[in-house]
């Protein structure tokens, strides 16, 4: 949709990346050697214990924190906070509490996309979250699930090439979760833009995502990168069911396992 | 669809209970006549001494003539423009000081220890000394009033405006929004609450400022009246007077509500 460049790329290069927090004696390294890359288009989970780095990986690629040493870019061209072909989803829903639904997915519209049939593209996508009518409600009237759906139209009226997720279902149930994780299946199957998702939850990686990316605690590096083959369009609810879902789990589970017994040792180290 | 996520609607607020409200109206009324009761037979049995402590049977027949004959009209018209004109000038003041200082950090750095000294300041002290600078008239009354309502209305609106979400800040900043419309579409309407709260506040504040230069001052007002009442141990006239204050505040004060509901509907759960 963006006409900038080479629409096609939707690609991330992740070389070399190192960063550490504070300076001298306190310096502590947080991102230690990562390289990831993507032909873009597809679905990565970045999962590993409290403390990996895996939010800082996040944010570098939002290009809301500076690194210290390596490369990143998206679409050749490197991280920068407010580009045009990005959007980011928080953990919270961050609709702001003054307007309605609608008013909050037009305040996103209004800031990137302003030639666009608005009303059209919010009607849209409050439907296809399944807030029909819930438009002019502000969030104060909407339960956490609502709010968190409201959210994820907005995120979506970008039409961005890179979404940048920050555990956007944390802080829901299980069932509510289920319903999120559907809609946004059904949202991403139709853009197919390039997506980062950080979670604490494996299930939501496998369900979700086409890489599941396993960082190591401190120093975060990448321990595993699997590839989760299973068909899509996926359901959720469905894919729980299936044997593939609960191998992946447990081979998954093994290495989140090692990612965080590996911390003990690595704690002490790492001024190194 | 989950069905329990979509009936989670909030609206909720229909639900108060009219009967605990008529109960809690009529305990009022009972405490209010229960107080009063007390208050006139201590006067009337000499317990107290009715020429000090006024006696609420005659201050509220007085309070009642006072209304009918039209002579508390002229003292309320008076004290109120004085307190409209305050709190407007006090307020339009604080608003742009506020502006100014979230807009420029650096000044409101260098400025916060002076302007917390002089919030700090018991404003009332001042009176005499604006008396003495402005006269006897509208000016020093007003001043009175401006100099609480002005603070109270600046440490809100800085309070109200530094208490925005890091995630709306993040969210903006993410859309590519630049400072001014970060300033625009997310500090002010964050501060909004904040600002209404110190509107309200200060509205009652400046009220009380202005009736604190009548006492003063004297001249035509409800504050110059209390003082006439007191300086001619006429304590019925004074709570007559009082009652007269009160019904005015509160008064002020419900408008404020009122207003604030209705600009409000997106902050009531």
């Amino acid at each position: 949709m963006t006409a900038s460049g080479s629409p096609q790329d939707r690609s991330i290069r992740v070389a070399d990346l190192s960063h550490s927090y504070g300076s001298g004696p306190d310096r502590l390294l947080i991102l230690d050697n990562i390289s990831l890359a993507s032909e873009g288009g597809e679905f990565i989970a970045l999962i590993g214990p409290s403390g990996c780095g895996k939010t800082t990986l996040l944010d570098i690629l939002c290009g809301i924190r500076a690194f210290q040493t390596g490369s990143v870019t998206l679409r050749s061209l490197p991280p920068r906070e407010g580009r045009e072909d990005t959007s980011r989803m928080f953990a919270r829903d961050a609709l702001l509490p003054w307007r309605t639904a609608a008013s909050n997915i037009e305040f996103a519209l209004a800031a990137r996309r302003r030639d666009v049939d608005r009303k059209g593209i919010i009607d849209k996508l409050l439907r296809d979250v399944g807030l029909e009518g819930f438009g002019d409600k502000y969030p104060s009237q909407l339960s956490q699930g609502m709010r968190q759906r409201v959210a994820l139209a907005r995120t979506f009226s970008l039409e961005s090439d890179f979404l940048f997720l920050d555990e956007p279902f944390g802080a829901l149930d299980a069932q509510t979760k289920l319903l999120l994780q559907e809609k946004l299946l059904a949202l991403w199957e139709k853009t197919r833009s390039t997506v980062v998702l950080v979670t604490h939850d494996l299930g939501e990686a496998i369900a979700l995502a086409d890489r599941v990316i396993v960082m190591t605690a401190r120093p975060g590096r990448i321990l595993a990168d699997v590839r989760i083959d299973l068909p899509r369009p996926r359901s959720v609810s469905a894919l729980q069911k299936t044997r593939e879902y609960h191998d992946l789990y447990a081979e998954l589970w093994d290495k989140l396992e090692q990612a965080t017994s590996g911390a003990a040792g690595n704690n002490r180290e790492n001024g190194a | 669809m989950s069905a329990t996520e979509t009936g989670a609607s909030a609206a909720t607020t229909a639900g108060t209970d009219w009967s605990r409200t008529g109960l809690i109206w009529i305990l009022r009324i009972v405490v209010l006549l229960g107080v009063g009761l007390a208050w006139e037979i201590a006067a009337r049995s000499g317990v107290l001494p009715a020429a000090f402590i006024g006696q609420p049977s005659i201050f509220l027949v007085k309070l009642w003539t006072m209304f009918t004959g039209g002579s508390i009209v002229a003292p309320i018209v008076d004290t109120l423009s004085a307190t409209g004109l305050a709190f407007c000038i006090g307020g339009v003041l604080a608003l742009l000081s506020a502006l100014l200082l979230t807009v420029f950090p650096l000044a409101r750095e260098v400025l916060q220890p002076f302007i917390d000294a002089l919030n700090a300041l018991p404003r009332v002290a001042l009176v005499p000394l604006f008396i003495v600078w402005f006269g006897l008239g509208l000016t020093s009354k007003v001043v009175s009033g401006v100099s609480l309502m002005y603070f109270i209305l600046l440490y809100n609106t800085l309070a109200g405006a530094r208490s925005v979400d890091p995630d709306h800040r993040a969210l903006a900043r993410s859309l590519g929004l630049d400072g001014r419309r970060i300033f625009t579409q997310i500090v002010v309407p964050t501060a909004i609450p904040a600002i209404f709260a110190g509107l309200k506040l200060g509205l009652v504040y400046t009220l009380l400022g202005v009736v604190t230069a009548e006492l003063i001052a004297g001249g035509k007002g409800l504050g110059s009246l209390v003082s006439y009442y007191s300086n001619t141990y006429d304590a019925n006239g004074v709570f007559a007077v009082l009652v007269v204050l009160i019904i005015v505040s509160f008064a002020l004060s419900s408008f404020m509500a009122r207003l604030e509901n209705h600009l409000m509907r997106w902050n009531q759960n």
